[in-house]
């Protein structure tokens, strides 16, 4: 037994030393550090390159407020107003810096925007009416939501005119400033929903990705037939334990290193991005180690999972017919935790929270935006590791059972149903 | 040292493929494990290295439970495997670490074999940039970095040139002159004889012959004789052997330039050779016939059947 425990930490260091000597996955790891460091030095270098003050533009960008349509470039408008309502005043407050010409009908403002030499054009029929013309609408225009806007402002300033009011004091009450001191006894679930988005993603992908690494890693030693060796050098629960520890260490590694690059690059460079990323990278710490501890464990979970699927074809291009089961699954439970982010504390993500096959994502979520107890993440986190051990024993067995059999892929319910029985 | 096979069964999904075999090897004396494809030797030499367990029987060394754990075993098995991306030296060192050997020890090892071999100058390189030959040389000093009491080798000359035969037979030559345990598998017959005292041929899952190898070919060939005759084809004489003395012998075989005969119950060579004087004809070859292993093989297990085993030699 002695000899077995010493050999898990000679086949884990093996594996490691695979990974770690391996160009692909040193070249991927240095080229997504490297690319996640760039995206977040990208604005203090395009600050630096075009000597722009980035504060001083976050700064003007908030003067502008219900009335900011000023990105910079000037555009062109033509408008067609014959009972003429509008007037430059109005236009500069909403259009600060545009452009608008006046033309002599609608035919000769569909012709202006036709050519495209003008952004948009607006035919003015009345005080509560007016036809939008533009050629080319984006997803992201708003021209004519500003000049609904300018529009109504016309109706106040009339409607002030005609009762002998003050617009000014209007406006004034109409936009009073309400100071709002907002503070959160418990969680925040706008805040908090986005980075959840994220670690469920995050979760998700590191679980399918590494998952199909530790199970190639299984089936090459079956392809290139060194298990034959291996399984008569030690035990084979010792070389399924030790490779799938590789791998999940492999895989934090990597993970921890991109995480830094991103975390550490955005903490530079926070003041350029003006806090943009806040809502996804701006952690609790107490969700931090909740993702940490479930999300460990799941991994660990289907990585036995993923390890006995390897084991149980010869070829690399046969694992998806294993693993097409598991990853069918993970799926599942990453729709339904998604979907689900609105409604934690519903019996869905109770349930969910509970179970060993999505427990690495919705408990975490539970805690980031739901009310859970100490006592239910403990009964939870209890379940998800002993369901490791369980499938550790049970992909131990299936290894041990199919790792020399070559030729077609063993069905996993043969695999399970010979559990029971010892080769 | 002596490693025995005690009435061994093991059966796959309610098929019974090995039928209580049994079988031992000694220390300086190499084993010939022989049998047709499927004849259960890999499921024998698995369930020795406690990869396989066994449904019944027991595997003992010197009269006790046999561990592999304690008493290493070296195994170079018929489907070569190494890692083809990892520099020979850390995988030699790798497998002879899960074998308890400390790293310096295997590191040692790893590079003693590897001169022995000839392969000094691959210790740093990839698996992969050698020859296969080459390859199949790293396999086997893989097999013994760990120094292991007992080698079990599967078809080792399978793909080696005649220079590399020539070393493989010196190592296990050496490895039995040694004292180790070797038990040898091969459908290569003369290297079986080259290097085996003892043979166990396995068919169906039955031992069906057993014993010193030596032996087994003078019971073979106690009562058959070679003979041929000057200026007279094998055909010929074969005719007049069977025509003119079926009192005595009767023509069994041809071989290239002899016949076999097999002398009849209570004659002697004596009393054939005095009958042979009458039919006139000049002796070239008259002596004890040895049977070669292929024909001892295909006597037991290769009846009303095509497929033999290559004799490659």
């Amino acid at each position: 037994m002695k000899n077995k425990f010493k050999n898990i930490f000679t086949i884990l260091g093996f594996e490691l030393d695979n990974y770690f000597k391996s160009k692909s996955f040193v070249i991927s790891t240095i080229v997504i550090c490297v690319l996640a460091l760039a995206i977040m030095f990208a604005p203090r270098i395009i600050n630096a390159v075009s000597g722009e003050d980035s504060a001083k533009e976050n700064e003007s960008e908030g003067d502008t407020g219900a009335y900011g349509t000023d990105d910079g470039d000037t555009e062109k408008f033509v408008y067609y107003d014959p009972e003429g309502f509008l007037t430059p005043d109005v236009i500069a407050m909403y259009f600060p810096g545009d452009v608008f010409e006046s033309c002599q009908n609608v035919e000769e403002l569909e012709d202006k925007v036709e050519s495209e030499e003008y952004a948009a054009g607006f035919a003015v029929n009345s005080l509560y009416s007016y036809d939008y013309y533009i050629f080319n609408k984006s997803m992201s225009d708003t021209n004519s939501q500003t000049f609904s806007e300018l529009m109504g402002m016309l109706v106040k300033m009339k409607y002030c005119e005609e009762n002998n009011l003050d617009i000014n004091e209007f406006i004034e009450i109409e936009y009073a400033q309400i100071e709002v001191n907002e503070t959160v006894l418990g969680k925040d679930s706008a805040q908090n929903f986005w980075y959840c988005y994220v670690l469920v993603i995050l979760v998700f992908m590191i679980i399918i990705m590494y998952g199909i690494m530790i199970a190639t890693s299984v089936t090459n030693e079956k392809s290139n037939r060194s298990v034959e060796v291996l399984v008569t050098s030690t035990s084979a629960v010792s070389i399924l334990f030790g490779k799938v520890f590789a791998g999940v260490l492999a895989t934090l590694f990597q993970c921890v290193l991109i995480a830094l690059s991103v975390l550490g690059g955005y903490q530079l460079n926070r003041d350029e991005w003006g806090g943009a990323l806040d809502m996804f990278l701006n952690i609790p710490s107490e969700v931090i180690i909740t993702f940490a501890i479930f999300g460990i464990g799941g991994f660990i979970f289907y990585a036995f999972i993923y390890g006995a699927m390897g084991a149980l074809v010869s070829k690399t291009e046969d694992l998806n017919k294993t693993a097409g089961s598991v990853q069918m699954v993970i799926m599942i439970v990453y729709f339904v935790v998604l979907f689900n982010l609105e409604n934690v504390d519903g019996i869905i993500m109770k349930v969910a929270s509970y179970l060993p096959i999505s427990s690495y994502s919705a408990m975490f979520a539970r805690v980031a935006m739901g009310n859970v107890s100490m006592p239910e993440i403990t009964i939870s986190a209890v379940i998800l590791y002993a369901s490791v051990v369980l499938m550790g024993i049970i992909a131990g067995k299936i290894y041990r059972n199919s790792t020399l059999r070559y030729g077609n892929p063993i069905k996993l319910s043969h695999a399970l149903k010979n559990l029971s029985k010892q080769d | 040292m002596k490693l025995e096979v005690v009435n061994v069964k093991k059966s796959f999904d309610s098929k019974e493929i090995l039928h209580g075999i049994s079988f031992s090897a000694e220390s300086g004396r190499a084993l010939g494990l022989l049998g047709r494809n499927g004849a259960g030797k890999t499921t024998t030499i698995r369930i020795i290295m406690d990869v396989f367990h066994a449904n019944s029987g027991e595997i003992l060394l010197d009269g006790k439970k046999f561990e592999p754990d304690k008493n290493f075993i070296g195994y170079l098995p018929e489907e070569r495997g190494l890692y083809p991306k990892k520099k020979i030296i850390d995988q030699m060192v790798f497998l002879a670490r899960l074998r308890g050997i400390s790293k310096s020890k295997a590191t040692e090892n790893a590079k003693k074999w590897l001169n022995r071999l000839g392969l000094t100058e691959y210790t740093y390189k990839k698996l992969e940039t050698l020859s296969k030959g080459n390859q199949q040389k790293v396999q086997l000093a893989a097999t013994l970095v760990a120094d292991p009491d007992i080698v079990i080798l599967d078809e080792p000359f399978s793909g080696l040139d005649p220079v590399n035969s020539r070393i493989l037979r010196d190592v296990v030559r050496e490895l039995i002159s040694i004292g180790k345990i070797v038990i040898f598998s091969s459908h290569q017959m003369s290297y079986v004889e080259e290097f085996c005292d003892e043979i166990v041929i396995i068919d169906k899952g039955n031992i069906v012959l057993s014993g010193d190898l030596h032996e087994i070919k003078m019971e073979y060939g106690n009562n058959r004789r070679i003979l041929s005759a000057a200026g007279m084809s094998l055909d010929e004489l074969e005719k007049l052997i069977n025509e003119k003395m079926s009192d005595k012998a009767k023509a069994t075989a041809k071989k290239k330039n002899y016949i076999i005969i097999e002398l009849l119950d209570g004659i002697s060579q004596w009393d054939f050779l005095d009958s042979l004087k009458d039919l006139d004809i000049e002796i070239e070859q008259f002596g004890l016939y040895e049977p070669s292993l292929t024909d001892i093989f295909v006597a037991r297990v290769g009846k009303n059947e095509t497929e033999v085993p290559e004799d490659e030699e």
